[in-house]
């Protein structure tokens, strides 16, 4: 590595060179687990041999992935799917963002509250809620509609092309724009807005000629990021697209891997093309952050809103009615399915019983799973802390010769898609003689979560040591303090609850997790996320949704603790 | 239009405007005229009175009481329920924070209050050409706004609320950004420039010597209220409130008491006796405009440091007005002394001294009070 040879002009050449090697296997080690798997990957497209044979290589996993219908069919579905999401949430995340930070939107505080909630809730739970309401047979809204007279029958089918689009754009395409660009907006200097008003521009012209055009960096910087975010999960298609056999790449390569023959030159080869197309997004990413930035906060700036005057009203409904969507229908009616005889029957005479819970609780499989998930989600988090901080460490406070390295390295994971990251993996932990034990173990699933979580987890790191400044830990060490006491007793003890709050967000990203996980597990390490899924290809929709609504509340509540902890949307990306 | 008893030589009016935030007052019946061609300032040491009293101007508040009006129609009035959003006021504003647009390039961002107003191309680049000129911007007019440096964004950021010729100039605190020498050079460039285009300017500044050196007329606000409106020398001459006067410039305070009151209208001088370790002593002084003064009642004497006289101690001066001291200590500043003069007990001044002749510390000497220069106040 580079910074192992570099000479630094620097008093006491011994501890600088110590630092060096520490940060040295730092980025090694992050690297190994992040783009070693990915390399593997790419290696074995190439391999076609059947898996127990010997290799053999050639291109027929190539020409599987672009020439049969059913896998280009799954590539074109998965552009179709990420483009008409993108293009749909973006508009209305950038209205709410701006009604949220720039106008006086009464409540605007709970609202951004509750989409930031939303955020949290776990894609699978959010999916089964609006199976209940939008099922082509029983689904309660088309049951409403049907009463009607003037209503033609049940026109809403979740399973479809638009149902997959419609629960993709609640669980992710607009939450997490919204909770990225509001403070963007609410950074955004008033001033640009009030020259151009002083200068003659009426509001609607000074929203699309000034404010539109300054924060474009910002909306499209979130674009990417969206796009990168929304690839991570496959659970929703793989509910909603299985029934009337709909793939994307997650699926598909869920599908190749787990059915009778395992086809892993084809599924490697598809992910190969998947990652291929999201290197474009990648580069424009980094460009974008690395460029001029327009947003800057100026010296002193007063945060003033627009009055809304008679849009307040429209304004209010619009944003009640996408927090119903988004977070109340959810919440509200996974918990109902829970206590459904059938689940989405609500027709049938006494629809109600507690016997899903009695079960489920008492289910061993279930126990195992709820063992399996307390271990994996703790030791993640832990680990977590402790890995994640030292990496944030290098990159904001050391001069080492590779942080900016080290700092594209740790961001990657959140450009692999869920499924591939687990593919990647369970290559490495297969094809690699000595890590071949931990195959089938919770330790994999905790490598699994650390990396997957590590974007962002490094990411909330930096902004908090950052904001911290260097000069409270330089006083400390003029003060006479060791480096170690200095970090324990300043660093440390500044960081906690930023440490914690990544350690909550941890803890709820591992117990929700299923696109890592899901080529990882074996009925010996299942957590919780596996275990709902599984209830689901057995069409136990009722012990599913039981886990599912467990999940979601401590998802809910793992992000309130994170929120108190003083976690906002500004620090995240 | 034309409502209002306006001579049209006022270009902006306000009358008991009053902007509150949550129950305190930001702008507390905030009275003005502003005439045509004229810089006028919003002087205010410390708080946010001035700036929200240009941006009620600007329409970027609206007031909770009074009117404003400009060029004889009604702006904003409270109890009229008028309101003219900023975009139809054909003001010119230059920001803080300059806010210049970073999506847009110096050309751009001057062109564009043009482009709103309807103005044919040939005719914006034109414009646009001659007024970067005017302020030495020729030549960037492809470069992004923010790629400027800090003296030549705020140049940029004036052509922009100049170009489309305004009926007045809002200025907000323009200068504050820039290091001390760039400071100075834009303060004459503005001035330079407002003769020259004859604009009317409205200034809002915290710093005394921004104010006194740039205007034609100061306002000096306090707590939200105006205490005194005038021209710089009369603010700084005869400030109508202990506010003003301590607020500007040094002063040298004396306390005492009245002993005699000027009789009738022949002449204004106050003679006052001072007290503590003076006792015995009297100076006198003009009584400060508008004050009521009781004889026997407390009173300060206010006199600026550099109205002081200053003469050896012997030989002794026979006129009144004169008090002996003794320099405490002495620091050659390079033009002048800075002298530190003990008058007898807690009474000292610190003034500045010509170099004319060698004095030294612990030396005896004489202080003269002009009476005119000397103003008396109600303790």
């Amino acid at each position: 590595m580079a910074g192992l040879t570099q000479a630094l002009p620097v008093a006491g050449p011994r501890r600088i060179e110590l630092q060096t090697v520490l940060c040295t296997v730092v980025l090694a080690v992050v690297a190994l687990c992040v783009v070693f798997p990915l390399v593997l990957v790419a290696l074995q497209s190439l391999q076609v041999a059947p898996p127990g044979q010997p290799a053999r290589y050639g291109l027929d996993g190539w020409r599987a992935a672009l020439g049969e219908p059913g896998l280009r069919g799954a590539l074109t579905n998965t552009f179709t799917v990420t483009f008409v999401r993108q293009l749909l949430s973006l508009p209305l995340a950038v209205l709410v963002a701006w009604l949220l930070a720039r106008t006086d939107l009464p409540g605007r505080g709970w609202i951004e509250f509750a989409f930031w909630a939303a955020f949290f809730l776990p894609p699978f739970t959010v999916t089964l809620s609006w199976i209940l309401l939008l099922d082509p047979e029983y689904g309660l809204v088309n049951t409403w509609l049907a009463k009607l007279p003037f209503a033609g029958g049940r026109p809403f089918n979740i399973y479809s092309f638009w149902g997959i689009v419609w629960v993709h754009i609640i669980t992710g395409s607009l939450t997490v724009k919204v909770i990225l660009l509001t403070p963007a907006f609410r950074n955004m200097n008033a001033s640009f807005e009030e020259a151009s008003c002083v200068a003659g521009a009426s509001g609607l012209r000074t929203a699309l000629r000034i404010t539109v055009p300054v924060m474009a960096p910002a909306i499209l910087s979130v674009l990417l990021l969206g796009t990168m975010v929304s690839l991570q999960t496959f659970e929703v298609e793989q509910v909603l697209g299985l029934p009337f056999r709909f793939f994307v790449f997650s699926t598909t390569i869920y599908d190749l891997l787990v059915t009778r023959v395992p086809r892993y030159d084809a599924a490697t080869a598809l992910s190969v093309l998947i990652l291929a197309a999201m290197l474009p997004l990648v580069f424009a990413q980094q460009w974008l952050t690395r460029g001029r930035r327009y947003t800057t906060v100026t010296g002193q700036f007063q945060r003033r809103v627009h009055a809304l005057g008679r849009w307040r009203a429209p304004a209010m409904l619009l944003a009640l009615g996408l927090v119903l969507v988004v977070l109340g229908v959810p919440v509200i009616f996974a918990l109902l399915g829970t206590f459904m005889k059938l689940f989405g029957f609500f027709h049938i005479p006494d629809p109600w019983t507690l016997g899903n819970w009695t079960t489920v609780l008492g289910d061993e499989q279930f126990l195992r799973s709820l063992h399996n998930t307390l271990v994996l989600a703790v030791s993640t988090a832990v680990v977590t802390i402790v890995v994640h901080s030292l990496i944030a460490y290098i990159i904001v406070r050391t001069r080492y010769a590779g942080r900016r390295l080290l700092d594209f390295v740790s961001w990657l994971p959140f450009t692999v898609p869920g499924i591939i990251l687990g593919l990647a993996l369970l290559w490495l932990f297969l094809g690699v003689g000595f890590l071949r034990p931990l195959y089938g173990t919770t330790a994999l699933l905790v490598i699994a979560g650390v990396i997957a979580g590590m974007p962002l987890g490094v990411q909330i790191i930096k902004s908090g040591l950052m904001q911290l400044g260097g000069e409270l830990e330089e006083a400390s060490r003029i003060a006479g303090a060791s480096w170690w006491a200095t970090y324990r007793r300043i660093v440390l003890r500044l960081m906690t609850p930023t440490l914690l709050a990544v350690g909550m967000i941890t803890f709820v990203g591992a117990a929700r997790n299923i696109g890592n996980f899901a080529l990882l597990t074996t009925s010996a390490n299942r957590p919780l996320s596996m275990l709902q899924l599984d209830y689901v290809a057995q069409r136990k929709f009722e012990e599913a949704v039981v886990v599912a609504c467990i999940i979601m509340f401590v998802s809910l509540a793992g992000a309130l603790v994170a929120r108190l902890l003083g976690l906002r949307g500004g620090n995240v990306g | 239009m034309g409502a209002e008893p306006g001579t049209s030589d006022t270009v902006l009016a306000l009358d008991g405007v009053t902007k509150l935030f949550g129950h305190a007052a930001a702008v507390d019946g905030v009275s003005l005229s502003i005439r045509r061609g004229e810089v006028f300032t919003l002087l205010d040491p410390s708080g946010c009175g001035k700036t929200t009293t240009l941006r009620l101007v600007a329409g970027l508040e609206r007031p909770d009481a009074g009117e404003i009006t400009l060029r004889d129609r009604v702006v904003a009035s409270a109890s009229r329920r008028v309101f003219v959003a900023p975009n139809r006021r054909n003001l010119g504003m230059v920001f803080q924070s300059y806010a210049v647009w970073p999506h847009m390039t110096v050309f751009e961002n001057v062109a564009y209050p043009l482009e709103l107003r309807g103005m044919k191309r040939a005719q914006v680049r034109d414009k646009v050409t001659r007024v970067l000129e005017l302020v030495g911007l020729a030549g960037t007019e492809a470069r992004p706004g923010t790629l400027l440096s800090g003296g030549q964004m705020q140049r940029l950021a004036l052509c922009r609320a100049l170009v489309y010729e305004p009926d007045l100039l809002l200025l907000d605190e323009p200068f504050s950004n820039l290091d001390a020498k760039l400071r100075e050079q834009m303060r004459v460039e503005v001035k330079l420039l407002q003769r020259r285009l004859g604009i009317t300017v409205l200034f809002v500044t915290h710093d005394q010597v921004e104010a006194l050196s740039l205007s034609d007329r100061i306002a000096v606000m306090h707590q939200g209220r105006v205490e005194q409106v005038g021209p710089p020398r009369c603010l700084y001459e005869e400030p109508a409130s202990a506010f003003v006067r301590d607020f500007l410039g040094q002063t040298v305070i004396l306390h005492g008491r009245v002993c005699r009151l000027p009789s009738g209208h022949a002449s204004s001088v106050v003679a006052v006796e001072l007290n503590g370790a003076l006792a015995g002593r009297t100076l006198s002084g003009r009584a400060a405009p508008s004050v009521v003064l009781a004889p026997g009642g407390a009173a300060h004497l206010a006199i600026r440091p550099e109205d002081i006289e200053v003469a050896p101690h012997d030989p002794p001066r026979q006129e009144t007005n004169w008090l002996p001291g003794v320099i405490e200590s002495l620091s050659f500043v390079g033009d002048r002394y800075e002298a530190r003069v003990a008058l007898g007990g807690e009474y000292r001044v610190v003034l500045f001294i010509p170099r004319g002749r060698e004095w030294r510390e612990g030396e005896r000497l004489q202080l003269g009070f002009p009476p005119e220069m000397v103003s008396v106040w109600p303790a």
